[in-house]
C-alpha cells in the first residue's frame, strides 16, 4: 500500500498547523469555567499540547522504524537505541559541553547514522529471529553504558540534566507553541523524505527484498546496500527525535529509554499497518495519546498501577490474530 | 583464590539455573521455530504463584513448588492455545510480535497483582537447613559447607544445583527413551511429515510447552531462594537464559545446558572481576557475538543463515 498526496491529507495538514490555537481557547474556557465555579477536571491546553508535542515524536519514531519494520521487513527490537544515542549526543553536547543546538542536532543525527551502519555491518546476512534478538542486544548494552558509565553523562543513572533550549536570533525556544512546530517542522521533512524515498527506486528495492530477498538478490537489486541505506535513515531519523526530546525534556535519565519503548513503538507500527507511512503517524497518534490518558491518576486510579502496557500488549495479541496487516489498511 | 572458588560456585549454581531456563526456550524453537518471550515471564510467575501458595494459603513449601509447576504448565498450554495456536500457519514475524505481546501482558499482569515492590520467600517457611548463617561468635557454620579460605556453600545451593541436574538428566531421558520424546523429536525434525505419520503435533507442541514451563517454574522458585521476586525477574534473567539456549545452539538440549552453564559463570566472573554494572551485559555480548559469528551456537548443526 502506498501513500498519496491528497487534498483531503493536505487539508488535513492545514488543520494541524493551527492545533495550538485550539489549545490556548481550551485553556481559556476552563479557566473561564472555573472562575464561574465549574471544575472540568481537564488537564488544560499547556499540558495536552505537551502530549502533543510527544505524540508527534512518536510518530517521527513510528515513521523512521517503519522504513526497517515495513520497508524491509526485518524486525527492529532495538530501535529505541537511536533515540538514547541521539539524545543524549545531543544533550551531553548541549548540556555539558555548552554547544548550539543547530550543531547538536546535526551531530546527533550523524552519530546516530554511524550507530546503525555500525549495527546493520555484522546484521545484513541475519534474517528473522536473529536479526531481532541481535538489535535487542544492542539496544540494552547501550541502555547498560549509559547507566553506568558516569563520566559520560556526569551523573548515576544516565540523569542528565538542565538541556539548554535552543535560541535562534535572541529567541528562546522553550515554550510549549515552539515546541510544537519545532517538532511539526522536523516531522513533515522526515516524513517529505521517507515519502519521497517510498516512492523511488530505493522504496521500491526495500519492498521487494521484503517479499524475497534471494529473488530481488537475482533481480541485481544490491541488498547489502539497500538494506544499509534502510538501517542508515531509520537509525538518523531515531537520532533526530532523540535531540529533539532532549531538549523538550530539559532532564532525561536512562529509564525514558527502556526497552519496552521500543516495543511501545513497533506496537505503534504493527497498529497502522507495517510498510505504511499514514499507518505509523495513526498508530503513533492513537498509542501516543491513549499512553497519556491511561496514565494511572487521570481515568485509572492509582491503586491499579500502570495498565499502559497491559494493554499495549492486548492490542499487540488481537491484531496479530485479527488484523496482522493493521487497523488502517484493508484486510487483505 | 578463595573468592574465585565462591565465585565459581555461585555461577555453577547460577547457570543450573539458567539451563532450566534455556531449555524452555530451545525445546519450544526446536519444534516451532519460535522464539517464545513470554518464557521468561512464566519463570517469573512461577516464583510468584509459589510464593502466593505458601504466604496466602499457608501450603507447605514441598507441596508449593509441584503445585507451582503444575499451574504453570497449564499457564504455558493455556499460552500456546490461545495465541499461539492460531498463527502456525502465519508468518512468522506475527507469531514473535504476538509471543512480545504475551510477555507485556504477563509481566504487567504480575505488577497489577503481586504489586511491584520485590518480595521474597518468608525464611520460617522454607525448609529449616534451606536457611544458612554463620555465627560470628564461634565461627560455627549453620547448614552450609564451609570452603577453604573464609567462604561458605550453604545447602540451598547444593540442593538447586543437585535438583537441576537431576531435572536435566530426567528431561534428557524423556527425550529420548519414550514415546513422546520421540515425537517431540519427529516434530522437530518435520513437523508436516510427523503429522501424515500420525502424531497429534498439536499436542505434542502443548506438552512441549507444559514441560518448559514446568522447569522454568521450578528456576524462578529457585531464583527466589536466593535472590528478591519481581515482576521484571522473567525478563532480565529470561534473556540471559536465551542467550544461553543460542550460545549452545538454539533448538538443541545439550546445547542449552552447556550454555546456561557458560553464561552463568560469566555473568558472575565477570561482576565479579570486570564490573557489576555490567552483570547482564556479557550475556547480551556473548549473545550477539555468537550469533554474528556463529548462528549455530556450539553444538547446533550448521543450517546456513537462516534463523
Amino acid at each position: 500500500m502506498k501513500d498519496k498526496l491528497t487534498p483531503k491529507n493536505i487539508i488535513f495538514g492545514l488543520l494541524i498547523c493551527f492545533l495550538p490555537l485550539l489549545m490556548f481557547g481550551i485553556d481559556d474556557i476552563v479557566a473561564f469555567l472555573s472562575q464561574s465555579g465549574i471544575y472540568l477536571g481537564w488537564p488544560g491546553g499547556e499540558y495536552m499540547l505537551r502530549i502533543i508535542v510527544r505524540a508527534c515524536v512518536y510518530m517521527m519514531l513510528a515513521v523512521g522504524l517503519n522504513i526497517v519494520c515495513g520497508f524491509t521487513g526485518a524486525l527492529d527490537l532495538g530501535y529505541v537505541c537511536f533515540y538514547l544515542i541521539g539524545g543524549y549526543t545531543a544533550g551531553i553536547l548541549m548540556a555539558r559541553l555548552g554547544v548550539s543546538y543547530w550543531v547538536a542536532l546535526p551531530l546527533a543525527v550523524l552519530h546516530g547514522t554511524v550507530w546503525g551502519l555500525l549495527r546493520g555491518a555484522p546484521t545484513l546476512r541475519l534474517t528473522g529471529d536473529y536479526f531481532a534478538i541481535v538489535t535487542f542486544g544492542f539496544a540494552e548494552l547501550f541502555f547498560r553504558i549509559i547507566r553506568n558509565e558516569q563520566w559520560l553523562v556526569g551523573a548515576p543513572n544516565g540523569q542528565l540534566r538542565g538541556i539548554p533550549s535552543p535560541t535562534l536570533f535572541g529567541i528562546t525556544f522553550n515554550q510549549n507553541w515552539h515546541n510544537y512546530y519545532h517538532i511539526l517542522i522536523l516531522l513533515t521533512l522526515v516524513v517529505f523524505i521517507t515519502y519521497r524515498l517510498q516512492h523511488s527506486r530505493v522504496g521500491r528495492a526495500w519492498v521487494a527484498i521484503r517479499e524475497d530477498e534471494q529473488a530481488a538478490e537475482s533481480m541485481g537489486i544490491n541488498v547489502s546496500r539497500y538494506k544499509s541505506l534502510a538501517f542508515a535513515v531509520s537509525a538518523a531519523i531515531g537520532g533526530l527525535s532523540g535531540a529533539f526530546i532532549a531538549q523538550f525534556q530539559v532532564n532525561i535519565s536512562a529509564p525514558f529509554f527502556e526497552f519496552w519503548e521500543s516495543i511501545l513503538i513497533l506496537c505503534m507500527v504493527v497498529l497502522g499497518g507495517m510498510g505504511s507511512i499514514r499507518g505509523a503517524i495513526i498508530g503513533a497518534a492513537i498509542l501516543g495519546s491513549l499512553g497519556e490518558i491511561l496514565r494511572p491518576g487521570l481515568i485509572i486510579p492509582y491503586q491499579f498501577g500502570n495498565p499502559r502496557y497491559l494493554i499495549f500488549g492486548i492490542i499487540l495479541i488481537l491484531l496479530m490474530r485479527f488484523r496482522p496487516d493493521g487497523v488502517s489498511l484493508k484486510k487483505t | 583464590m578463595a573468592q574465585l572458588l565462591e565465585q565459581f560456585i555461585n555461577g555453577l549454581v547460577l547457570g543450573g539455573i539458567y539451563a532450566l531456563i534455556a531449555v524452555g526456550y530451545t525445546m519450544v524453537y526446536g519444534i516451532i521455530q519460535l522464539i517464545n518471550f513470554a518464557h521468561g515471564e512464566i519463570f517469573m510467575f512461577g516464583a510468584y504463584l509459589a510464593l502466593m501458595l505458601i504466604t496466602v494459603f499457608n501450603i507447605p513449601f514441598w507441596i508449593a513448588v509441584p503445585t507451582s509447576m503444575l499451574l504453570c504448565a497449564m499457564l504455558g498450554m493455556l499460552i500456546d492455545l490461545v495465541a499461539y495456536r492460531p498463527l502456525r500457519d502465519a508468518p512468522r514475524l506475527s507469531a514473535l510480535i504476538t509471543a512480545i505481546g504475551i510477555s507485556l501482558v504477563l509481566q504487567n499482569l504480575a505488577r497489577m497483582i503481586w504489586s511491584a515492590r520485590p518480595q521474597q520467600f518468608p525464611t520460617e517457611t522454607l525448609p529449616a537447613f534451606f536457611v544458612s548463617e554463620v555465627n560470628m561468635q564461634t565461627g560455627e557454620v549453620l547448614n552450609a559447607i564451609p570452603l577453604p579460605g573464609g567462604g561458605i556453600l550453604p545447602y540451598r545451593d547444593v540442593c538447586i544445583l543437585v535438583l537441576a541436574v537431576v531435572l536435566m538428566i530426567a528431561l534428557n531421558r524423556l527425550i529420548h527413551l519414550t514415546k513422546i520424546g520421540k515425537a517431540m523429536r519427529a516434530c522437530a525434525q518435520n513437523r508436516v511429515a510427523s503429522n501424515l505419520m500420525g502424531i497429534k503435533t498439536n499436542q505434542v507442541i502443548a506438552i512441549t510447552f507444559a514441560i518448559g514451563s514446568a522447569l522454568g517454574a521450578v528456576a524462578g522458585i529457585m531464583v527466589g531462594l536466593s535472590e528478591n521476586i519481581t515482576p521484571t525477574m522473567g525478563y532480565y534473567k529470561g534473556v540471559a537464559a536465551f542467550a544461553a539456549a543460542v550460545l549452545g545452539g538454539i533448538g538443541n538440549i545439550t546445547g542449552a545446558m552447556l550454555g546456561g552453564i557458560i553464561i552463568g559463570l560469566a555473568e558472575v566472573l565477570g561482576a565479579g572481576y570486570i564490573s557489576g554494572g555490567y552483570r547482564l551485559a556479557i550475556a547480551y555480548i556473548i549473545m550477539i557475538a555468537v550469533i554474528v559469528i556463529r548462528p549455530s551456537g556450539l553444538l547446533g548443526k550448521s543450517t546456513a543463515t537462516r534463523a
